[in-house]
């Protein structure tokens, strides 16, 4: 790791490419945490990343460990058939919620439901960033985006999808946890949890998922702090904060 | 209308992706599914703010499989539905599009076409030619391919998708790039009333007062595909016969004649009017459908010319076309920009003149 | 007449709405014009542009190589779009925001202080195209402030006065 000036260490797995995310856009946090915990296990130089299509589909420019670019949704798909082929590497998906949700949402069930030994990464910033802020299944009641111009309406488009909450439905995953990434508490906790995740599949324990709460200021239509604060207020009240599943164990809230 | 700017003499100032959205509304769609991908995300969200007002359906599906998958229940049950999507999406539709086809089941498909293959980029392209016009998805079977070039075709063609889907119960896509569907020009709406679907007897709505009936695209029983095959053949060449568009731009005398489509045809035109200006007799002929393919008259216009030039922003697919029409008769040359650029009229000029001085 | 017009700045200065205004103003008197918004990933990297053809004939190539006006609003576009101006053309250059070599036939006008003094930054694009129609005469400027009033209507009538007055100064200036 490096200091800079300003007192802020980049960590070894995150190149120098200045990010392209917009000001604000909690990739760019993620990404670093993600670094940081490739970092602290030593597993970079073996890692095998799966980048989605979304505004992440350029993650290959900021971390520094081989990744793969799928086609949209099929992303736990291919990080499988990585996984299977090279059962010693860290494989991991990087997804946001159209990706992981709506248009993956069969390939997410069904690689958490074989029990993949991968780890998956999901960005939840209920909306696609990258096609200009449209609906998204994690979308809340209300919302307004570019295809619910009137709002989110449960009645016709459907209420926003819990995934923690629908993957623990099921027996094989081993390791089930939301964050938010709303405070310099919730960086921390994000942080802990990637590190939970990924040991879990150092060790082969299983599979890992980890959601994020994180922020798109630009298709929230607010500045980077009311993002922060609808991060950790409405969203997280549609989204508890909480670990869901401990060593292959449902823990009921 | 959100973002239109209504003008004296009823024009319209419009992206190509609205006035598509809006032509589909003016047909009688009653029902669109799409999913976002950019360069058509006005078209969906047109859709998403005007359909509901119409109280018809909008849905925004969760994939493009999907998508195309509620489009063929929505037609099976009489309706007039449609999906809208750019290249990567719309290699996932061809599994419903194959479907549709084995069912001769009604539907409009706008492509605006980005960069391939794969995620490619998202700027205009014309990659997907192949797939639209020789079938796409599995099995033996065409879909009518219309390529408009400006933000008024984008409009009038999506209009007429509709009806020719229903006269022939077969899908209709419009192949557009994303230059035509980002651009903003001004247009005449369609008027009037939207027009009256022909009856659709085949429709399941319920064996209500009839026996019930069944669409499938199963046939297990001996000859039974073979039939239907031939009977899905029979009405192709109907629609060849009768449906074959194409527009051509002084080719009574033209000595050196450029074929190219959409986007690229309306630069070729460019193209055209500055060779004449210098006293070089070119020509332009610019399929309207691109299946069917005019064979006939290019294989005519081959026999007249000195040379043809194909310009195309891919790496030569109407080209083959061309070449089966000419059938040798005349060299066939080519100019391709398959990387998201689009051709300046003097890349097509220049094009032109080399050959001229060859 | 066949006028290439580029219009190129930074997201957020009003370059892709000043273009719609343009082409929607124009189409009621003129007959071919085009107008064509640089989009997507292009976009998400801060600047912005887009092109505007008005054209007595029809339009064939809705994008041009060579622009009759070229209207740059910071110092990234003026550095990228002003060569591509027709040795006859016209650059509208925004001082406030850039600092370049002119061409020869140019305008430089402090469009973002002008319309700062005024009350609103985001009125520099109009005071850009004050200045830009006090050359080019191709609508009448009645048009644009009436475009200018309807737009703001309701929701922000001292919006749009503020936005008038930027459109006048920019058309002083020009003159
Ligand atoms: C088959 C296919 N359909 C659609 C798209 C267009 N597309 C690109 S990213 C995206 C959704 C992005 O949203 P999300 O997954 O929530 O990620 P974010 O951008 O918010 O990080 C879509 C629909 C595509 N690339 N491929
Ligand atoms: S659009 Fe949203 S998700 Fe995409 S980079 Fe910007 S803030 Fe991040």
């Amino acid at each position: 790791m490096k200091t800079t000036k300003s007192g802020y260490r980049r960590p070894a797995s995150l190149t120098k490419a200045p990010m392209h995310y917009c000001a604000g856009c909690g990739h760019s946090t993620a990404h670093k945490l993600l670094a940081e915990v490739l970092d602290e296990l030593e597993i970079s130089e073996r890692t095998i990343g799966v980048a989605p299509v979304g505004c992440a589909v350029l993650a290959y420019f900021y971390l520094k460990c081989d990744i793969a670019e799928a086609a949209h949704g099929r992303t736990p798909a291919v990080a499988t058939g990585i996984k299977r082929a090279l059962p010693d590497r860290i494989v991991f998906s990087y997804q946001g919620d159209g990706d992981l949700a709506a248009i993956g949402l069969a390939e997410t069930i069904h690689a958490a439901n074989r029990g993949e030994q991968i780890t998956v990464v999901f960005i939840n910033n209920t909306v696609y960033g990258m096609t200009g802020g449209q609906m998204a299944p994690t979308t809340l009641v209300g919302q307004v985006t570019a295809t619910s111009p009137s709002g989110r309406e449960s009645a016709t488009m459907g209420g926003p999808l819990r995934m923690c909450e629908l993957l623990n439905t099921l027996d094989q995953p081993y390791y089930i946890e939301r964050v938010a990434l709303d405070s310099h508490a919730g960086v921390l906790a994000t942080k802990k949890a990637l590190r939970t995740a990924f040991q879990a599949q150092v060790e082969g324990r299983g599979y890992s998922f980890v959601e994020i709460l994180s922020a798109c200021p630009t298709y929230f239509h607010r500045s980077p702090l009311e993002s922060l604060k609808f991060v950790g207020g409405e969203m997280a009240k549609q989204f508890p904060v909480r670990i869901f599943r401990k060593e292959g164990v449902a823990l009921h809230a | 209308m959100k973002g239109a700017v209504t003008v004296e003499s009823k024009r319209v100032l419009m992206t190509g992706n609205e006035a598509a959205a809006e032509a589909a509304i003016r047909a009688g769609c009653q029902c669109y599914f799409g999913y976002p991908i950019t360069p058509q995300n006005e078209l969906i969200a047109y859709m998403a703010k005007h359909m509901p007002a119409h109280g018809r359906v909008f849905i925004q599906a969760e994939s493009e499989l999907a998508a195309i998958s509620m489009v063929f229940g929505a037609s099976l049950a009489g309706a007039r539905a449609m999906t809208s999507s750019s290249s990567p999406g719309i290699s996932l539709k061809q599994e419903g599009i194959s479907y549709l086809a084995g069912c001769q089941l009604p539907a409009v498909i706008i492509n605006v076409q980005r960069g391939g293959p794969g995620l490619g980029n998202i700027d205009p392209a014309q990659g997907d030619y192949f797939q639209a016009t020789k079938g796409g998805g599995h099995g033996d079977y065409h879909i009518i391919v219309l390529a408009p070039a400006s933000v008024q075709e984008m409009h009038d063609m999506t209009f007429q998708a509709f009806d020719l889907a229903d006269q022939y119960r077969i899908p209709v896509m419009i192949l557009a790039d994303g230059r035509v569907g980002q651009m903003m020009e001004p247009i005449r709406l369609q008027e009037g009333p939207a027009p009256i679907p022909p009856a659709k007897p085949w429709a399941l709505t319920g064996a209500k007062g009839r026996a019930p009936q069944c669409i499938r695209s199963l046939f297990l029983e001996e000859g039974a595909l073979e039939k239907h095959n031939l009977a899905l053949q029979e009405c192709y060449r109907r629609i060849a016969a009768a449906d074959t568009k194409l527009e051509e731009t002084h080719t009574a005398d033209c000595e050196w004649l450029i074929a190219a489509w959409g986007t690229c045809g309306r630069i070729g035109k460019g193209a055209v009017q500055k060779a004449r200006a210098q006293g070089i007799k070119a020509g332009l002929i610019r399929p309207l459908t691109l299946w069917p393919f005019p064979y006939e008259r290019l294989a005519r216009l081959g026999a007249q010319v000195k040379a043809l030039l194909v310009v195309e922003m891919n790496c030569g697919q109407m080209l083959e076309d061309v070449r089966l029409a000419v059938n040798g008769a005349t060299p066939v040359h080519f100019s391709g920009y398959p990387g998201g650029r689009v051709p300046t009229v003097s890349d097509v000029f220049n094009a032109l003149t080399a050959l001229v001085r060859q | 007449m066949h006028e290439r017009i580029l219009i190129a700045g930074s997201g957020g200065q009003g370059i892709v709405s000043l273009g719609k205004l343009l082409a929607g103003l124009a189409a009621e008197t003129i007959p071919h014009v085009t107008f064509f918004p640089a989009y997507g990933a292009e976009v998400r990297g801060g600047t912005s542009n887009c092109q505007v053809i008005l054209s007595a004939n029809e339009i064939a190539a809705p994008i041009a190589e060579i622009f009759d006006s070229i209207l740059v609003m910071n110092q990234q576009s003026a550095e990228r779009f002003l060569k591509a101006l027709d040795q006859d053309g016209l650059a509208i250059i925004n001082q406030s925001l850039c600092n370049v070599p002119a061409p020869e036939r140019h305008l430089l006008i402090p469009a973002t202080e002008i319309a700062d003094r005024l009350g609103s930054i985001k009125a520099a694009n109009l005071v850009m195209l004050g200045a830009w129609l006090a050359h080019k005469p191709l609508i009448a400027p009645t048009a644009v402030e009436n475009a200018i009033a309807s737009h703001f209507h309701g929701a922000a009538p001292a919006l749009a006065t503020i936005n008038i007055k930027a459109f006048r100064a920019g058309l002083a200036r020009g003159g």
